[in-house]
């Protein structure tokens, strides 16, 4: 199976993030869910124990509790650069959900897709690549003719 | 199936004779209840729903001729709360800014003007009209001063030799709509932005940008805010060729300007190396020789052009812009002592 029909892109980050200072990417989150349905319950449990720790260890972030008559909980993660990540946590347990919360606020909000390296080659050589100076004497100076073998 | 559709098509063009119902979507609504009520006994409602399939292709046509709806600003949409986002926006870049600041930072006159309109057509007079909102004007021009002065003296510190032209042009690259807009879509300032169009056009958004930084200057001093400027505005040179700023046309003619107003001798073109002269893919290597001594080496397809190219890299050179310099100092600020423990020290 190639890989050449999937998305792809360059390793890289959002504005050269880390250089000068981190900045935490996830500008805010909100958490929907129902506050009867079963499939919710992991979700209610996590907003019960865990959610002020979260919201109180990342100032950076706002997160929003918004309850509805929904059937899927969903965790809606919103990024600096403007993606939006949407995961479902049907029936998920509060320490599932905990670690999601987690790891989406430590993503980069770029696409999680397959990385391209800078370079590529469609037969590798072991010489090294050919150019214009290959066997040459490797000496800079002004173009003279050559010497002749005595 | 057949009947269900004929029925439909029948209803539709008595809807649309009758002119009372205005918006297309509760036309294809209203059609569908008449139509259920009048073929399906009340009893049937457990019914496969026939009418469903013709209702959503009708509604999958409308949406296509209509396009993608408008976009809607984020403090138009669910789950907004001003004062957490700004609160938010301060903390997350770091800074310590005044939250009136900032928000006053992001009031763009045109919001105002749209608002104060908005409230004279919906029937409000005299002093209800006026919004007691101070817009943006005075910061955005202290934040493009001050961005301007330090960007050309961070400019003039880490390349001494490079020329006043020079210094206008990378300070002018960083301050484009484009880098600056680059940049404050990444920040977020563009979901706080308060403008009366969206997507918030480019100079509304980098004027509020420049706001965000005289409001950074006003609560926090010029310290930090030279500090902002290192890690967000300057970042993004890197990867930037001098030349890609700074549109030099003539790079011998100044080169040999650069070279005689040091005192050193005029450079002497030479080629020095080349191949395939007489094919369609030629390769020259032009060296620049000042005083017997390489200054530079380019390459080119002709001569011509590897003699411009190595004048190029002469500059770069001797302007210090070269692509191994050593890398710009990034690292966090010093942190400021507690006076108890300055006091300490200078006892």
């Amino acid at each position: 199976m190639t890989s050449r029909g999937t998305p792809s892109r360059f390793l890289q980050s959002v504005l050269q993030n880390g250089l000068g200072r981190y900045v935490c990417q996830l500008k805010r989150i909100s958490l929907i869910f129902s506050k009867k349905s079963p499939s919710s319950r992991g979700v209610r449990e996590f907003i019960e124990e865990g959610v002020v720790d979260f919201a109180k260890k990342n100032p950076g972030t706002v997160v929003y509790v918004s309850p509805q008559s929904c059937t899927t909980p969903k965790i809606v993660a919103e990024y600096l650069n403007g993606n939006v990540r949407e995961e479902a946590v049907h029936s998920k347990a509060a320490q599932e959900v905990a670690a999601l919360v987690q790891k989406l606020s430590e993503q980069s909000g770029l696409d999680v897709i397959r990385i391209r390296k800078p370079f590529h080659t469609n037969s590798p050589s072991i010489q090294g690549q050919w150019h214009p100076f290959t066997n040459r004497p490797p000496s800079i100076g002004p173009v003279q003719p050559r010497k002749t073998p005595q | 199936m057949k009947f269900g559709l004929f029925s439909v098509r029948h209803h539709w063009e008595g809807v649309m004779a009758s002119s009372y119902l205005v918006s297309r979507g509760v036309t294809a609504l209203g059609i569908h209840l008449q139509h259920v009520c009048r073929n399906v006994l009340l009893t049937q409602t457990r019914e496969k729903k026939r009418w469903m399939k013709s209702y959503t292709l009708l509604m999958e046509n409308i949406r296509k001729l209509e396009g993608p709806p408008p976009p809607k600003p984020r403090s138009h949409q669910p789950d907004w709360d001003y004062h957490a986002e700004a609160q938010a926006f301060s903390i997350r870049l770091q800074e310590n800014f005044s939250l009136e600041l900032l928000k006053t930072a992001f009031v763009n006159p045109c919001y105002i003007q749209s608002e104060e309109e908005g409230r004279r057509k919906a029937g409000l007079e005299g002093e209800a009209v006026a919004l007691n909102l101070k817009d943006n004007t005075d910061l955005r021009g202290q934040g493009l001063d001050f961005t301007h002065s330090f960007l050309s003296d961070w400019c003039r510190g880490s390349f001494p030799n490079l020329p006043a032209e020079a210094v206008t042009a990378v300070v002018g690259h960083l301050t484009s709509p484009e880098v600056t807009c680059h940049v404050a879509r990444n920040l977020a300032v563009e979901d706080l932005t308060m403008c009366s169009q969206c997507p918030v056009p480019e100079d509304v958004l980098q004027a509020t940008f420049f706001a965000v930084i005289g409001a950074l200057q006003e609560s926090s001093g010029a310290e930090r805010t030279g500090f902002f400027l290192r890690d967000f505005l300057v970042p993004q040179l890197i990867g930037k060729d001098l030349f890609e700023m700074w549109t030099v046309l003539n790079p011998m003619g100044l080169l040999v300007e650069e070279l005689s107003r040091r005192g050193q001798p005029l450079p002497e073109p030479r080629l020095t190396r080349s191949a395939g002269a007489s094919t369609v893919l030629p390769l020259f290597f032009v060296g620049l020789y000042s005083d017997r001594k390489l200054l530079a080496e380019g390459p080119g397809e002709t001569v011509l052009a590897a003699e411009e190219e190595a004048a190029r890299v002469a500059l770069r050179k001797l302007y210090g812009y070269t692509e191994n310099r050593q890398p710009w100092d990034f690292s966090p600020q010093s942190q400021q002592p507690a006076p108890a423990v300055r006091a300490l020290q200078s006892t």
